[in-house]
């Protein structure tokens, strides 16, 4: 481990992410990760400060790890993943004498308890409900779509199912009809139902100190799961005063003083931003990168920087650029999924491959020729990064990539 | 894509990959891997991949690959590489490529490599890999790498336009004089490099000066060393010719084929053929055969008295070795019958067994796997056997990192051939070697799945190496936690009685600080070096052990070799003769220590030190304790030398020394 400043924080993170680990390496505080007892053994022989923890359910041995930590003299404790966020919440209740920061992190685990505190703050929501079983879905199905007048025949709004304790896509399934409701598997019950709404979908990711926004970039969806770039058009940058707005209804509603957030939110087309979900931790779809490589900051290292209480205002002052004018291009990601059955090999299309804006590629040569059929939202892939000045060329080049062929 | 944004891309991955700690480099290496490939198939790409190398190379661009470790690679295995490779791994190969190229020209340096080092692996590769150079990669390549194939092409141009052919073409065939100085066994990598010296010549390429002759020269030795096949005119053809040669035409041929092969130690495949119809035409050449086949192995009496003693023998051999694509087993034969070995009363039986050998199927399976299936495996396995016998001195480790197995090997086949012949025959039909470590019985039966083939190597070391790598382990494992060097005990259990019970060791492991390393030097003098010792030669060859450095001196590891001879050289330097079972014993160790292995005395295969020199690289030998003729004291200022010439180098640092133990 690197040199660190004795006078800022020390910080435990929770969960094994080696990008995070690799950052926060490289950053000017002292830190311990804080994760499962398979990743010791690497941890250790790479130097790499390590305390060995089950994230199991909390139970009566969290205050054993939050007791540890405080010896240890750790000031916080950051989440990475959405499964350590409730632990994060334990251990700095105790870390921070601040035994409401429990609570508030129950509230950002469970996504049904979540829309209804959103809700009480008076942030605007899609309908949703709590299924128990098929059930549940089908009345939901019929309640929505006679609300919408719709007559017999008429094609279905969809309605969302997601798991409640999920991150990002996972779990996520889209329902349209009664076949796809029987299609659900029963292990996935309970879930959380809501209605679709039609609009724009985009996330923020805020940095939050003090209960005020140090930086925040939008990321634009082209098409949800499969492609972002950040930072986002100006058709959708116009809104930024609006989405502070409700950022900072967020963080009083959810009495958030500290850390880093990852919202979703719809804009529809009579100009209503309803709040979607959000997150406690880093974003999927490495936003993190993108976000340093449009604007040249490392956001582990930012939101280390978020909830070390030892922080001052200069180091926050100097470490963030300005939003969007300081940005040096626009970063933008796509997942690749095969679109064939069967596929022998990798080729990036030659339009992807000669176009300017293309960076590089993680994808990997198929091992089996058999794709397996997508279930909900599967797991791409690989991804494929591009940089480029023009947002709206961008924007056109990944919608493209969905009608080419990575696999053949 | 214009050039000038690609490498604004590499520039910004490369900066992730510098900035990036070292357990996380591999998550940006596929960045830099990816636009460097693109970026090599651009005009004047690989001129900017050039002056990056230093750059992509310490940020670790080879990180827990085998090219981090530039000295460990086989220029053999490029090749395969870029046929066989995935996209990823090819352009790690050509990255490399253009790393050597810098480090060749000294516009950096890399621990371990030397310009010299990078040099020759490069005219290696260049040799090796002609075809590209010349023409640019084949169809299939093109077909499977895609763009990457571009870039495969562009580096080795580049390549090619840094160092004219001309200049390749000498220094290919200096590379090849002096890899075949060293007579190894494996000798695929120069007929591969032959045929593609010859290629380019027959496109015209390489001009006509003193270089052009030379290569000339090395492809008729290969392809056509006689008059009746200088045409290179296909196996049938050479046939037909020969049944129409007079008696002094045969005998001409002979000798033609028995010139080439010792001038050069290459066996062209007409040899072969001209072999098996010495010995398979017995009726028309009854009584004169014998006469012919000394000719065309070239033996002398010593030779020519154990063709004859053992004619029946010898005719099998020919006939279930010497092969078209096993010609090379002919060398071993007539520096088989050479030394003498026949007379020893238990090689001739032990050879007609291997004769009868059936093999087990892994081990079928595994000599097919490794060397294909053009000669059956247990011809090759024969041609292999006798190989290590001829020229035992010419055992290589290939890309297995355990030198102790080729080395045990190598020690076998020079002192105990018949053990090695016992040894090969458990292996090959009972998949099972059994050694005994102090009384205790040490099988490998079953233990050897699974275990890394050795690859580029011959076919004695592919079936016994994984069996000897698990014996060394296991004897290993019986001496851990006594408190010193294992090869201590190791050693002579392994290899066998003559090996010197007692065991000098320079280094304390626990601390790796030098003990009684004054001691340890009087000791080495008056063990081996003649004036001291009462001019006594080394009896039976000696495992030692070298602390290997690079040519700015500077340690690299610890390594196995067998002392063989001390003598004194024409210009009366006292020379340690030894083998080493790396592939290339020509090395730099720094400080002017220069590894020779021609020109000062050596034999084929030896390696030779002036004994000074050897003994500032020693960490470890074997003798017996009670010498049994008197010895005088080493000369004081002499040794007061060796010792700074080990602390200026690998010992640097290591000076405090721990109390010799009692």
């Amino acid at each position: 481990m690197g040199n660190y400043d004795r006078n800022k924080g020390y910080v435990a993170i929770l969960g094994w992410s080696l990008n995070a680990i690799d950052a926060i390496d490289r950053f000017d505080r002292r830190y311990v990760i804080v994760a499962p007892p398979w990743a010791e053994e690497y941890a250790n022989k790479h130097d790499i400060p390590f305390i060995s923890w089950n994230f199991e359910r909390l139970n009566e041995r969290s205050m054993e790890i939050a007791q540890r930590l405080k010896e240890e003299g750790v000031d916080v404790a950051i989440p990475l993943y959405e499964e350590t966020v409730e632990w994060a919440g334990a251990i700095n209740a105790v870390l921070l004498d601040n035994p409401r920061l429990m609570g508030q992190s129950l509230l950002f685990r469970d996504k049904a308890l979540m829309k209804r505190r959103a809700q009480l703050g008076g942030i605007r929501v899609g309908i949703f409900e709590e299924a128990q079983d098929k059930s549940d879905v089908i009345r939901f199905l019929t309640r929505v779509n006679q609300a919408l007048l719709k007559l017999d025949g008429d094609p279905n709004d969809p309605i969302h199912l997601k798991a409640f304790d999920k991150a990002g896509c996972l779990g996520h399934r889209v329902i349209r009809t009664a076949d796809d409701v029987d299609n659900i598997p029963e292990d996935e019950f309970p879930v959380l139902m809501e209605s679709h709404l039609d609009g724009w979908e985009f996330a923020v990711e805020a940095f939050i100190k003090d209960g005020k926004i140090h930086f925040m970039n939008i990321s634009e969806y082209v098409t949800l799961g499969y492609s972002v770039f950040v930072p986002a058009t100006p058709d959708l940058e116009k809104w930024r005063p609006r989405v502070e707005e409700e950022i900072q209804k967020l963080i009083d509603t959810f009495e958030i003083d500290f850390g880093f957030i990852h919202p979703e939110y719809f804009v529809t087309s009579d100009g209503k931003m309803y709040f979607g979900e959000v997150a406690y931790r880093p974003p999927g779809f490495n936003a993190f990168e993108l976000i340093e490589r449009a604007y040249g900051f490392n956001a582990y290292q930012a939101m280390v920087m978020m909830f070390d209480p030892k922080t001052t205002d200069e180091e926050i002052k100097a470490f963030f650029p300005r939003e969007v004018v300081d940005a040096k291009g626009h970063a933008g990601c796509f997942g690749v999924y095969p679109r064939r059955r069967v596929i022998n090999e990798l080729q990036i299309p030659d339009e992807t491959e000669n176009h300017e804006y293309f960076e590089f590629h993680e994808l990997q040569s198929p091992m089996q020729n058999k794709v397996p059929k997508r279930s909900a939202f599967g797991t791409h892939w690989g991804l494929v990064y591009f940089f480029g000045d023009d947002p709206y060329r961008l924007r056109d080049l990944l919608k493209a990539q969905e009608d080419l062929d990575y696999y053949l | 894509m214009e050039s000038r944004q690609l490498i604004a891309k590499l520039e910004y991955a490369l900066e992730q990959l510098e900035l990036a700690r070292p357990f996380n480099k591999v998550r940006f290496r596929a960045a830099v891997l990816d636009v460097a490939a693109r970026l090599a198939a651009e005009p004047g790409g690989i001129d900017i991949l050039y002056d990056l190398a230093p750059r992509y190379d310490r940020a670790g661009i080879f990180a827990d690959t085998p090219w981090d470790q530039p000295a460990t690679l086989l220029p053999g295995l490029v090749r395969n590489t870029l046929e066989q490779g995935d996209r990823q791994t090819v352009i790690i190969e050509l990255l490399s490529q253009v790393r050597l190229l810098a480090l060749s020209r000294g516009a950096y340096t890399h621990a371990g490599m030397s310009a010299e080092q990078a040099r020759h692996f490069l005219s290696q590769v260049m040799a090796l890999n002609l075809d590209h150079l010349v023409a640019g990669p084949g169809e299939a390549m093109r077909v499977r790498l895609g763009r990457v194939g571009a870039a495969v092409a562009g580096v080795f141009r580049y390549l090619l336009e840094n160092t004219p052919f001309e200049d390749i073409l000498g220094r290919l065939v200096q590379e090849v004089r002096r890899i075949m100085s060293q007579r190894p066994l494996q000798v695929d990598n120069v007929k591969s490099m032959i045929t593609q010296i010859a290629l380019a010549r027959g496109r015209g390429e390489g001009g006509s000066g003193a270089a052009a002759a030379e290569a000339d020269r090395l492809v008729s030795q290969l392809f056509g060393p006689t008059a009746t096949c200088a045409d290179d005119p296909g196996v049938d053809a050479y046939l037909q010719r020969v049944e129409q040669l007079s008696p002094a035409a045969l005998e001409a041929e002979a000798r033609g084929f028995a010139d080439a092969m010792h001038a050069s130690g290459l066996v062209s495949d007409y040899h072969a053929v001209f072999l098996r119809r010495l010995v398979q035409h017995r009726g028309d050449l009854a009584g004169t055969r014998d006469g012919v086949l000394a000719l065309a192995l070239g033996l002398s009496s010593t030779g020519l008295d154990a063709l004859r003693t053992f004619s029946e023998l010898v005719c099998r051999l020919v006939e279930g070795a010497v092969q078209v694509g096993t010609a090379q087993a002919a060398y071993g034969l007539a520096l088989l019958l050479e030394s003498g070995q026949l007379y020893a009363a238990p090689v001739a039986p032990g050879l007609w067994r291997q004769i009868d050998l059936r093999l087990s199927p892994y081990c079928s399976e595994l000599l097919t796997r490794v060397f294909g299936g053009g000669v059956s495996p247990s011809a090759r396995l024969l041609a292999g056997t006798i190989g290590v016998l001829g020229q035992p001195l010419g055992i290589g480790q290939g890309n297995n990192p355990t030198c102790q197995s080729a080395r045990a090997i190598s020690v076998w086949a020079y002192n105990d051939p018949d053990y090695l012949l016992h040894l090969i025959s458990r292996a090959a039909h009972f998949d099972e070697i059994v050694m005994r470590f102090e009384g205790e019985a040490i099988s490998t039966g079953g233990m050897t799945a699974g275990a890394p083939v050795p690859l580029d190597t011959d076919p004695v070391s592919v079936l016994l190496v994984p069996h000897l790598d698990v014996m060394y382990r296991r004897m290993g494992e019986l001496c851990a936690g006594r408190g010193d060097d294992p090869h201590r005990w190791i050693n002579p259990e392994l290899h066998g009685w003559w090996v010197g019970r007692e065991c000098f060791l320079a280094v304390d492991i626990h601390t790796g600080g030098l003990r009684d390393y004054s001691e340890f030097l009087r000791r080495f003098y008056c063990s081996y070096h003649p004036f001291y010792n009462g001019n006594q030669p080394i009896i039976h060859p000696q495992p030692a052990g070298l602390a290997v450095t690079d040519s700015s001196g500077t340690f690299v590891g610890w390594h196995a070799i067998t002392l063989i001879r001390v003598a004194l050289d024409r210009e009366n330097t006292m020379r340690v003769y030894f083998f080493n079972p790396n592939n290339d014993s020509g090395q730099d160790w720094g400080h002017g220590v220069t590894v020779s292995t021609h020109g000062h005395g050596e034999r084929h295969g030896e390696a030779s030190l002036p004994f000074t020199q050897l003994a500032s690289r020693l960490y470890l030998f074997h003798d017996d304790t009670e010498a049994l003729v008197p010895t005088s004291s080493p000369d004081n200022a002499e040794l007061a030398e060796v010792r700074q010439m080990a602390l200026a180098s690998w010992a640097a640092g290591r000076e405090r020394e721990t109390a010799a133990q009692p």
